[in-house]
């Protein structure tokens, strides 16, 4: 599993995707450039000038004509994919700490950062994919989040029927996807642990937490249960879900270098950690970036994965056939009993 | 006593992994279910714009036939 290192970020990445499609990847980092790579040889595809701050975020839609990307310039931009134009820009008071479309596209969420005196918000924008379109000023939607500690995380769930929330306490909420109602709140992760990152399973009915007390946590998008926890050794940054029918999840995380000594970074020992999805077992390991993973995406083919490091790179696997094959006993047992 | 020890250990780890695996496929067999449903009373199809992405390649390539 040769990897594809993708250079052309001056700073840390802080979070990579891939288009719907799975032949693209999108990168933002704290230089002020977006990107955008072919998954299958690490090409540059194109670059998005404008922002004037470190990135934050970034995602792509369905059909992957529009980008969206956000950051500390308090900026919250939409960019053609294909032309690199930028169509349009929200500006707000604080940073723009996440971005994401619902599952049609037809939304947008952008979550501002809480500082003293702002509190953190959610909004939510209309979004016309139409190539040309023209795309609203003003959101259809705003959760003034003031019962509930610091956003960290956000993302719509099946059919944009809840917006889920991650929280700096280690806390999950869900609100209703129209009326932004608080319906329901779960202490998944330990107290004062924060929830970094969520991503969604393909259909968007289950989701994954990853947290910086060390563990990521599974959880049913209708009633916030725990489904499964994997524990880590490391704070993590970020976690994946593999596309069925393969079921793992992948965790990225790391100490920075100023925590522990500098030998792991100087070894390139900053791994990818590989779970069992049912099972809950680590199942491998993926060393190679020289500093903390802060971002981990896996394509929606499932033939490959990407991260994003805090060494600045971002690292494509291609997954070889043993990872497909490989089973568990009682997986086998099952298949054989023809399921 | 020791291999016997093991092996009833060993036995205990495969019944609970085929317990969780039974549970998993119950719970995506029940959830997969409802949400086609609740598609289908909205009118939609069954899959998302976003999962249909991964098939349109498909069809672009063997038009969504399996070639011989």
């Amino acid at each position: 599993m040769r990897p594809i290192l993708l250079s052309g970020h001056e700073r840390a990445l802080t979070q990579v995707k891939f288009s719907k499609e799975g032949d693209l990847i999108f990168s933002v980092s704290k230089d002020h450039i977006p990107c955008a790579w072919y998954a299958a040889n690490g090409e540059r595809f194109g670059a998005y000038k404008g922002h004037i701050g470190a990135l934050w975020t970034v995602d792509v839609d369905p059909t992957t004509t529009l980008l969206a990307t956000g950051g500390a310039d308090n900026t919250l931009r939409l960019w053609e994919v294909q032309t690199g134009r930028e169509i349009k820009q929200w500006e707000f008071s604080t940073s723009i700490r996440r971005c994401e479309f619902s599952e049609d596209g037809r939304l947008l969420l952008g979550v501002t950062e809480k500082r003293t005196g702002q509190l953190s918000n959610i909004v939510v924008y209309n979004i016309d994919p139409t190539p040309g379109a023209s795309q609203p000023d003003e959101p259809i939607l705003r959760i003034v989040v003031d019962e509930l500690p610091r956003v960290t995380v956000a993302g719509f769930s099946y059919l944009s029927k809840y917006i889920i929330t991650g929280h700096e306490n280690g806390s999950v909420a869900q609100w209703d996807g129209k009326t932004g109602e608080l319906l329901h709140e779960v202490y998944s992760h330990d107290d004062g642990m924060s929830v970094t990152d969520l991503q969604w399973s393909a259909d968007r009915t289950y989701f994954l937490t990853a947290s910086k007390d060390k563990t990521a946590k599974l959880h049913d998008t209708n009633t916030l249960e725990v489904l499964k926890t994997y524990v880590a050794d490391t704070p993590l940054n970020s976690a994946a879900i593999t596309p069925e029918p393969t079921n793992y999840v992948i965790l990225g995380g790391g100490q920075a270098a100023m925590d522990v000594t500098t030998t792991s970074a100087r070894q390139g020992k900053f791994e990818a950690r590989f779970y069992h999805k049912i099972f809950e077992e680590e199942v491998g390991r993926v060393r190679g970036h020289f500093g903390p993973l802060n971002y981990v995406a896996v394509s929606p083919d499932g033939k490959c994965y990407c991260s994003g490091g805090e060494d600045g790179y971002v690292r494509v696997h291609h997954f070889d056939p043993p990872y497909f094959d490989f089973k568990f006993e009682v997986e086998r047992e099952k298949e054989r009993a023809g399921y | 006593a020791d291999v016997a020890k093991k092996s009833s250990a060993n036995k205990a780890v495969v019944d609970a992994r085929r317990r969780m695996l039974e549970e998993w496929l119950a719970y995506r067999e029940r959830t997969v279910e409802d949400l086609v449903e609740e598609r289908q009373d909205m009118g939609l199809e069954e899959l998302s714009e976003e999962r249909k992405a991964l098939i349109v390649d498909d069809e672009v390539d063997g038009e969504g036939k399996v070639v011989e």
